[in-house]
């Protein structure tokens, strides 16, 4: 009798906990399911709804456009007034969420705490921003950088109200505010009444952390989220086959780039050989790898930054080393060379490293594949262990020379960059790509240190751009995908019933 | 002939055993942890600069840290705090170890426990009729179904659980937490595995009673098939399924990672992954003692019941081995 009763309960449990909920679908608030959630890491404690996930609560001075031109933000307009100092006029009659005036006070609040927060890369210190008065601040870095402007489209750098707490409830001026956060769970936002903008369509949007790519897209299928951000490439393929769900892709604002240690000491010592690297470069049929590999949202590329936007017309400069077997061959002499491949592996599938081993291996290069966890493969780049290195870059400021400073510039801070790093011709074309007044000098100088870098030393193989891809239910509409997901903007998108 | 020993002489010997125990798994979770490649003040830099950070600064947090020191000397130092329930530091989120960990595993023991009671429901019923049907058909396709249950991959069996109950039925979530519904799927997930897992020794187990001289005597006295094995022989074999259910609650801790992740349950597996992959030292030697002392105390509170359970048991017994 007992356990009859027993069985009753748990059977009337089991299907009260299956009941179906009511499925009429809300206009008002959209879902989104995103990846881990990284508010709690050390580094990003203080960044709530900034930093790396945008929810688009706060607003930089200047932000970030699709084309990676700059654009004003809660600063109207900029000047440099002298080598390294930039005027900042700010915009009027812009209020943060709670109502307060946004003011030149919270500029300096702000980006002290990036300053103490963020470290070597903007150069900006606790006493960068000196107010001039209410609107007008000017912002000199600690040391000569002349890109800052570039730089400050960063979320990092999105302004928040002075005495607002940055880890729990960032106040700021952006289309949305916070309303919830659940660490490891959700982060919720909700519209702004205030915003200084067209006011946002949608009353609340929830980011879901949802770990596993597999159960977003799921969950997705399922109607419980109406948006996936960065789905894979493979996901991608099937869900675009599914009806009632749209795959959208951004412009590339990443590339799949072959680094070569160009400074290891023995036995990784093999690439010091400009031959030998290109070999390499020409083992690597590019295109295949798109259309065989890649497939949905890549495309093939010669230049480590998406070249139409970051470039112009100057990327043009650059050639790219033409696939070629017969030619590889011929430069590694006849005789088979052995290498170690490693790979990102927060970025990088393993079809990749693959084809990139079966491409090597066509010309006389057995590469072997080196599988590591993130901590293990840090520990190799730094070390110098490796013969080739695949990397997936983003760029997600507007400084056309920032990928190439940062990891092939001797003077870099990175660690790597000791087995990395180019010639002093490469070096100089890079100071002058980071002192240029204009953007006209800037791209140019990039343009031509990445020709150095990629066609004349080979110390780089771009692979492919790769494009981020968003997956969308039919309902969701007013979606622009932007190439850096970091400057993602969701105040116009909205629902249909 | 077993030694006899009194309650409390059985308790301390056991609590001296489960000392030592909780010894060598403290000096394995802290020297393996220690082996893995990777350095621990790279990846914390890395963290809070967002940039690689130079050789000067590893060093100097290295220093910090106190990871220059003798492998000896920090066990000890690590020891003293763990037995005070001091395990540090997160070097991912900056947070006390215990905290982290206090915080989190709420989520994994409700999960690990309703698993566990799906194990049951699942695994005794089925367990049963194959024993009555013992060398029929049912008995066959029971074991089939039993196979197949502890060869299904987590991770696969979850996803099909998420397409059959959410995208088709659409009467569960696939993920998240804060509801009963949110629990269903992945305590079903670990459950089936633990369900097959328990009805095959418990089929075992009740075979082996309905050969006992007790069963025929029931039988004998005119009891029913089915009184004779569900009040005499199952109640018999319940010692090895408490056992092995307490082993898999055990193990549902530890499987607990792959589903947490899958179905975005907030528990200590997810969070221990991601520890493992940065090199987070204090919060796998955290974990994995905590785990350890949760292991030991369940196989203590395992011992004590078999004596409940069954009373041809007696704690001198035990100690000897028997």
């Amino acid at each position: 009798m007992k356990a009859r009763r027993f069985a009753f309960l748990l059977t009337t449990l089991f299907l009260a906990a299956c009941a179906r909920r009511d499925a009429r679908h809300s206009t008002r608030t959209l879902v989104v399911a995103y990846g881990s959630d990284e508010f709690p890491l050390t580094l990003n404690t203080e960044r709530l709804g900034r930093y790396p996930l945008n929810a688009n609560i706060c607003e930089p001075l200047v932000r970030l456009e699709r084309d990676f031109s700059v654009a004003p933000a809660l600063a109207e307009r900029w000047e440099r007034r002298e080598l390294n100092e930039v005027r900042f006029h700010l915009r009027g009659g812009v209020t943060f969420a709670d109502s307060t005036p946004f003011d030149a006070r919270a500029v300096a609040g702000t980006l002290s705490q990036s300053a103490r927060t963020r470290t070597d890369y903007s150069s900006l210190s606790d006493s960068s921003v000196r107010i001039i008065d209410d609107s007008t601040v000017d912002i000199r870095p600690a040391h000569v950088n002349r890109r800052l402007v570039e730089q400050l489209v960063h979320p990092t750098y999105a302004i928040f109200k002075p005495g607002s707490d940055p880890a729990r409830s960032p106040v700021c001026t952006g289309p949305f505010r916070i309303s919830g956060y659940a660490a490891n769970d959700h982060l919720t936002v909700v519209r702004n009444e205030r915003y200084r903008g067209a006011p946002p369509r949608l009353d609340t949007i929830v980011f879901r952390f949802i770990p596993d790519e597999t159960t977003r897209t799921l969950a997705l299928r399922a109607g419980e989220v109406q948006a996936i951000v960065d789905v894979g490439r493979s996901n991608a393929s099937a869900l675009r086959a599914r009806p009632g769900i749209r795959v959208v892709t951004s412009p590339p604002g990443a590339v799949v780039v072959i680094y070569m240690n160009l400074n290891g000491a023995a036995p990784f010592n093999q690439l010091r050989d400009v031959r030998l690297r290109r070999a390499v470069a020409m083992a690597i049929d590019r295109r295949s790898l798109v259309e065989q590999v890649l497939g949905v949202a890549s495309a093939s590329l010669v230049t480590t930054v998406n070249p139409t936007v970051v470039l112009g017309p100057d990327a043009l400069l650059v050639h790219g080393i033409d696939f070629d077997t017969a030619a590889a061959r011929s430069a590694i002499g006849g005789r088979r060379r052995a290498m170690t491949l490693i790979a990102n592996p927060g970025s990088i599938d393993h079809a990749t490293v693959e084809f990139v081993q079966a491409q090597l291996a066509r010309v006389g290069i057995d590469a072997r594949i080196e599988q590591l966890d993130a901590a293990a493969y840090e520990s190799r780049l730094n070390s110098g262990a490796f013969d080739l290195d695949i990397e997936l870059p983003n760029q997600n400021d507007a400084n056309p020379a920032f990928l190439l400073a940062l990891r092939w510039y001797s003077k870099s801070s990175t660690r790597s960059v000791a087995f990395t790093h180019a010639s002093p011709q490469f070096d100089a074309l890079i100071e002058r790509a980071l002192s240029a007044d204009t953007d006209l000098e800037v791209r140019r100088a990039a343009a031509e240190a990445m020709h150095q870098l990629i066609d004349v030393e080979v110390g780089a193989i771009p692979l492919a751009g790769i494009s981020r891809i968003y997956a969308l239910s039919d309902r969701v509409n007013g979606f622009v995908a932007h190439p850096s997901r970091l400057n993602q903007d969701w105040s116009a998108v909205w629902l249909a019933p | 002939m077993a030694r006899s020993l009194s309650p409390w002489h059985w308790l301390a010997q056991r609590a001296a055993g489960a000392a030592m125990v909780w010894l060598s798994v403290s000096f394995l979770a802290f020297s393996l942890s220690t082996l893995a490649p990777g350095d621990p003040a790279q990846v914390i830099l890395l963290r809070r600069s967002g940039e690689a950070p130079s050789a000067v600064e590893v060093q100097e947090l290295r220093a910090q840290l106190g990871l220059n020191r003798p492998f000896l000397v920090r066990y000890a130092r690590w020891l003293s705090g763990a037995a005070r329930g001091d395990f540090g530091r997160s070097y991912r989120t900056d947070q006390p170890v215990l905290d982290e960990l206090r915080s989190r595993f709420p989520a994994t023991l409700a999960l690990a426990l309703a698993a566990l009671l799906f194990g049951v429901v699942i695994a005794v019923p089925l367990a049963v009729a194959a024993a009555a049907a013992h060398g029929r058909a049912l008995d066959h396709v029971g074991r089939l179904v039993a196979l197949a249950g502890v060869s299904m991959p987590s991770y696969w069996l979850a996803y099909m659980l998420m397409l059959g109950f959410a995208v088709t039925l659409g009467v569960l979530p696939v993920s998240g937490s804060g509801t009963l519904r949110h629990l269903v799927l992945p305590a079903l997930t670990l459950g089936l595995g633990s369900a097959a897992s328990i009805a095959r020794t418990l089929r075992a187990s009740l075979l082996a009673e309905l050969g006992e001289d007790y069963v025929r005597t029931a039988r004998a006295k005119g009891r029913s098939n089915a009184g004779v094995l569900v009040r005499h022989a199952l109640r018999n074999a319940l010692n090895p399924l408490v056992t092995v259910s307490a082993l898999r609650f055990g193990r549902l801790l530890g499987e607990a990672v792959i589903v947490e992740t899958v179905f975005a349950w907030p528990g200590i597996g997810r969070w221990m992954v991601e520890s493992i992959y940065d090199r987070d030292y204090p919060a796998i030697q955290g974990f994995v003692l905590y785990i350890a002392t949760v292991f030991i105390f369940i196989n203590l509170v395992v011992d004590a019941s078999y004596r409940l359970l069954d009373p041809r048991v007696r704690p001198g017994s035990l100690a000897a081995g028997s």
